[in-house]
């Protein structure tokens, strides 16, 4: 347990920063996420639930953080990139590496973001110019140039940190785990509570108050479904190791039946909407047809391709 | 070279330019001209076969072409196969009403793509997948590969589909798209709910004695309601969002500062 981390391990992190960037921005095969540079930097490190535990935990709190018209967002996929590797590396508890390595570095990483973005406007401007000049080949591969300002500005801070900054994480580690034990404490409780900031960030973007009721539903069904499960499983544990008789498994609260009785509303909601379209284009075609006294009839415009 | 062109674009054509739209889309992005140069990019071949090389007509439609463009990049197809089919029946004489085209629709498609592709799709699939693998379970995390496959294919087929339909696909769209996100969003809210009440381990420590009477405040709050302080947090850190000036990347670290602070008094602890 010390904060070296292989050479190829190295470099095949840096590889997967300088890929998920490219995935980001036009695959988006949701390998960029970071629950996947959770599981994949896990791999390669060796430790593939600490992986998930990090980069569940980094998903969590960037849940509803999205670029919207270009902006630069918190980039969520070093941080984890990061944090795993050195949490495996260092034996850094897995809570307090998202929120001491994973935040930081997912909003320092915002800045070469930015001077990527900038320093593509270099090629926008030979473009410019090559459209003058007719040079089709040349405007082309002007354009997929400007792959290299954007897998640069992962891969370089990436490679960077994963190979200087071991040992500063490591002392990091040691002090914290001994003279700073509150902060570390601290920053174990920051991690759990992060996924509140991308819960929040999310409902801001959702239309909360038209859907409130649900909102409540869906947490107060939850709250007492888990509570109840909770309470039954740590029952039953404790019942089986008392008595021999006593047999059976018991699992916690399925997150997928919870989220079943929600699909129910939202399909019911649909089919509400879709009715009240209905309705609305059944008035205005009889007030057309009343009034201009023509038999024109619209419909099949909105809901006449079904599904 | 007429300025009336008479080609057709063929499957082969398509297919090139959801390649490129799958592969390089957006690589060009810049402050500048955001995805502009990107648009002109991925139809270039298509252009230089409606126009032929060194026509007037290619200069214009490629400066055209290099203007200024942002949208959703899961829908920016969808304005391109509209484009593509104006540009293939009217010539260069089109490219005017293209551009207005092109500013007037990449907004709503932004807006649409945006509110599905961006946020709720991400937020409920990242969220299941971020559920299991706190657990340490990956299966969520191939859930959302295979989802995103699926995506991949309704973004290759929409390129054709716009061609063909022209303008009349963006009505149609709307209104069965209006009840479809407003069902969705719903959806989007409950499951919220759900992970506000199972995903944020944190609970009240502390514990206060009177006299010989010792009262753990946790217990009293679960008698009121369980989770009552993941709920409550969430609360707060929305309003606290809606706040001027405030960005998620500052709640963050506002949260981060707080929580130590809240642990070192044993107000907060990880549950």
């Amino acid at each position: 347990m010390h904060g070296n981390i292989m050479v190829w391990q190295v470099l095949l992190l840096t590889l997967y920063s300088m890929y998920q960037i490219w995935d980001e921005l036009t695959i988006v095969s949701s390998l960029s996420q970071p629950v996947w540079a959770g599981l994949i930097t896990g791999a390669i490190m060796g430790d593939v639930t600490k992986g998930l535990i990090i980069g569940g935990s980094l998903q969590l709190t960037v849940l509803g953080v999205g670029t919207f018209g270009g902006s630069s967002k918190i980039d969520a996929n070093s941080g984890t990139i990061l944090a795993t590797a050195f949490s495996i590396s260092t034996g850094m508890n897995a809570s307090t590496a998202v929120a001491a390595i994973g935040v930081p570095v997912a909003s320092l990483m915002i800045e070469t973001d930015i001077l990527g973005r900038f320093t593509n406007t270099f090629f926008q401007h030979r473009i410019d110019r090559l459209i003058d000049e007719e040079n089709y080949s040349a405007i082309e591969r002007n354009y997929l140039y400007g792959v290299f300002p954007w897998i640069l500005s992962r891969g370089i801070p990436v490679f960077l940190a994963l190979q200087f900054g071991g040992n500063f994480v490591s002392t990091a580690v040691k002090v914290l785990d001994t003279h700073l034990k509150w902060l570390s404490n601290g920053l174990a409780t920051a991690g759990a509570l992060l996924p509140a900031v991308g819960f929040a960030i999310l409902l801001r973007y959702l239309p909360v108050k038209k859907h409130i009721a649900y909102l409540i539903l869906g947490f107060t069904l939850t709250a007492l479904f888990s509570t109840l499960y909770t309470n039954v499983q740590s029952l039953g544990t404790t019942m089986s190791t008392v008595s021999k008789g006593f047999a059976g498994s018991f699992n916690s609260v399925s997150m997928v039946a919870i989220a079943l009785i929600g699909l129910g509303f939202a399909i019911n909601e649909y089919k509400r909407n879709t009715e009240k379209q209905k309705l609305t284009e059944l008035v205005s075609s009889y007030k057309d047809s009343s009034q201009e006294k023509s038999n024109d009839s619209e419909d099949g415009e909105i809901y006449g391709d079904e599904d | 070279m007429a300025t009336k062109t008479n080609y057709k674009l063929t499957k082969k054509d398509f297919n090139q330019i959801n390649r490129r739209n799958l592969f390089f889309n957006q690589l060009g992005w810049n402050y500048e001209k955001m995805q502009g140069s990107g648009y002109l990019f991925l139809m270039l071949p298509q252009l230089r076969k409606l126009y032929g090389d060194h026509t007037p007509e290619l200069k214009k439609a490629m400066k055209t072409h290099n203007q200024f463009f942002n949208t959703n990049p899961w829908v920016n197809t969808i304005i391109q196969g509209i484009d593509l089919a104006i540009e293939s029946k009217e010539g260069a004489e089109s490219l005017e009403t293209v551009s207005g085209l092109k500013t007037g629709l990449m907004g709503p498609l932004a807006a649409i793509g945006d509110s599905i592709f961006a946020s709720l799709l991400p937020a409920i699939l990242g969220a299941i997948a971020a559920n299991m693998a706190v657990q340490g379970n990956p299966f969520g995390v191939v859930i959302w590969l295979i989802a995103n496959l699926i995506i991949m294919y309704i973004r290759w087929i929409q390129l054709p589909l716009a061609y063909r339909e022209g303008t009349t696909l963006v009505t149609k769209m709307q209104g069965q798209l209006n009840a479809l996100t407003d069902a969705a969003t719903l959806l989007g809210v409950y499951v919220v709910g759900a992970l506000v009440a199972t995903l944020i381990n944190i609970q009240v420590p502390f514990v206060a004695h009177i006299g010989k009477v010792t009262v753990t405040l946790q217990n009293e709050i679960d008698m009121i309601l369980p989770k009552l302080v993941p709920g409550l947090l969430v609360g707060l850190i929305y309003w606290l969002l809606g706040r001027k000036k405030m960005t998620s990347t500052k709640a963050i670290f506002i949260v981060i500062i707080v929580a130590v602070v809240c642990s070192a008094l044993g107000i907060l602890g990880k549950g």
